[in-house]
């Protein structure tokens, strides 16, 4: 499969809404398969007559869904490792041994994975704030798959899923946001506040379990069920967000104010750092690319476009490097040519 | 009282198995089942299995009848085995619903459209065979007896239909 890296990226916004601080938004949908067991207790013959149903529709000629579909065991390693860079698949679908595959779309922006935890997840992500657009996304990819294939379902509980966190409509939305701003001020506890009372999880970049990087949170919903999913996505994007852009701004505002200087020689000492170093590893690559993105926001830095630093931010990951630089990559050449990188794209 | 088969304390653990129609009953109790590597689980989930007046020694550790899904094996995994696991383990099930969607218990959102009628009736014939095969393997020749009508009819309700 030809993808091509510089195409599509997420986290790629020209101009699109919000997209100061918010970095991209995700829909993802879990569906299962009546009248089969789910992933984990499922034998390897369940598992090819679940992926070959799925195949049969994403595989049809005239299906309006257009997906190309790949064999998880056929796609080679390191387009598998940009896949998850790009979030397009998760490190689980990524891991397994048992028969699984993924739909992908040719704007690499919708997905849908077969045999992951579910036997399905339909997936759409789009950069700045696009709530609605990607929830429309999925909802047109579950339609497509629901006319041929039923779907496990139970009037009280919804989509029945593996783990009970996802029964109900099995919707996650969520948003990347960069918080640079109410970190410096020391806020960020009021974001914290607002999203368990919404009841909204709070993690790092890298999802469940992770720490922060870059001053980069990706919020969720936490329940699935008991809400319809326009209003999931509304807790989000209509409550949650407007107050928490907000408060971002005003504190970027503040701190140009109140701290110019010290923003200015974060913010080009991050870019002379960038310039210069020889070796970079990922943590103090994105963290020089988040001070400069603040930069760039506050109109510290013009000759620097927002969306160059949004794909940096995807690209210097190891399986977009080793996909530039060479196969074999060990660890230290990676970070030799993420520097390499890096000043490439700044220097244009 | 059912008694633990290493020692004479009460058993409250039950595993019962059938491999190859060889029907075998292990019966521990907290400490040996413990040490045995099973899972007792946590002291709310393990309430599931006994009464107010406690230990309910009659209770066997039931399994999902479609996946043979257990409440230990659910614990460790947070994930259950299949749709019928659901039923199954109803009463155990309400209280970590409730606890992780909010006291939500009611689904409000879309739902699939109108299924089609040839995947419902093939899906429909694959999960009886399944049942079949077990009732069949577990000598419950009544149960077969009756899963076999209902498979002929629907054989027969796809033919009227020109199927």
């Amino acid at each position: 499969m030809e993808i091509n890296p510089e195409q599509n990226c997420p986290f790629n916004s020209d101009h699109v809404p919000f997209d100061d601080v918010v970095l991209s938004s995700r829909a993802r949908l879990a569906r299962n398969l009546e009248g089969f067991p789910f992933v984990n207790r499922s034998t390897t013959s369940d598992c090819m007559e679940v992926t070959s149903l799925v195949n049969q529709i994403c595989s049809q000629e005239d299906s309006p869904i257009s997906l190309q579909w790949v064999d998880m065991d056929e796609l080679d390693e390191i387009t598998t490792e940009m896949f998850v860079e790009r979030h397009l698949i998760s490190s689980l679908l990524a891991t397994s041994s048992h028969p699984r595959a993924i739909a992908v779309g040719p704007e690499l922006s919708r997905s849908v994975m077969v045999n992951e935890e579910d036997h399905i997840r339909i997936q759409s992500i789009r950069p700045g704030l696009q709530l609605n657009e990607v929830r429309e996304d999925v909802h047109k990819l579950d339609l497509s798959i629901e006319e041929v294939i039923a779907y496990a379902f139970d009037e009280q509980l919804g989509y029945i899923t593996a783990c009970p966190t996802n029964l109900g409509t099995g919707a996650r939305f969520s948003v990347m946001l960069h918080l640079p701003g109410l970190r410096i001020i020391k806020d960020l506890q009021r974001v914290h506040q607002a999203s368990e009372g919404m009841s909204l999880a709070i993690r790092g970049y890298r999802g469940e379990g992770s720490g922060t990087i870059a001053d980069l949170f990706q919020v969720s919903n936490q329940m699935t069920l008991g809400e319809t999913e326009q209003q999931l996505c509304n807790i989000l994007s209509e409550e949650f967000l407007p107050p928490v852009i907000d408060w971002e701004r005003k504190a970027r505002l503040r701190i140009a104010e109140e701290q110019s200087s010290k923003l200015d020689d974060q913010t080009f000492r991050a870019i002379g750092l960038l310039q210069n170093a020889r070796i970079l590893s990922p943590e103090e690559a994105m963290n020089c690319l988040g001070s400069i993105r603040l930069g760039i926001c506050l109109d510290r830095i013009k000759n620097i476009d927002l969306s160059a630093i949004n794909r940096l931010m995807i690209e210097i990951h190891p399986g977009h490097i080793k996909r530039k630089y060479g196969q074999k990559l060990s660890v230290d050449e990676i970070n030799r040519h993420r520097s390499d990188l890096i000043r490439e794209k700044l220097d244009t | 009282m059912t008694t633990c088969d290493l020692c004479d304390k009460p058993a409250i653990f039950h595993d019962v198995r059938i491999v190859n129609n060889v029907h075998s009953t292990t019966h521990l109790c907290a400490e040996h089942a413990i040490n045995a590597g099973f899972d007792v689980g946590p002291v709310d989930l393990s309430l599931a299995f006994t009464n107010s007046e406690g230990v309910n020694d009659e209770q066997c550790v039931k399994s999902c009848q479609d996946c043979g899904m257990t409440i230990p094996q659910y614990k460790k995994s947070s994930l259950l085995g299949c749709p019928t696991c659901y039923e199954t383990f109803k009463e155990e099930l309400f209280p970590i619903i409730n606890k992780v969607q909010n006291n939500n218990s009611q689904h409000v959102g879309r739902a699939p459209s109108q299924m089609n009628v040839d995947v419902n009736r093939h899906l429909q014939i694959r999960r009886l065979l399944k049942k079949l095969e077990s009732a069949v393997s577990q000598e419950q020749y009544e149960q077969a007896a009756s899963l076999r009508d209902q498979l002929k009819e629907l054989h027969e309700s796809g033919d009227r239909h020109g199927n």
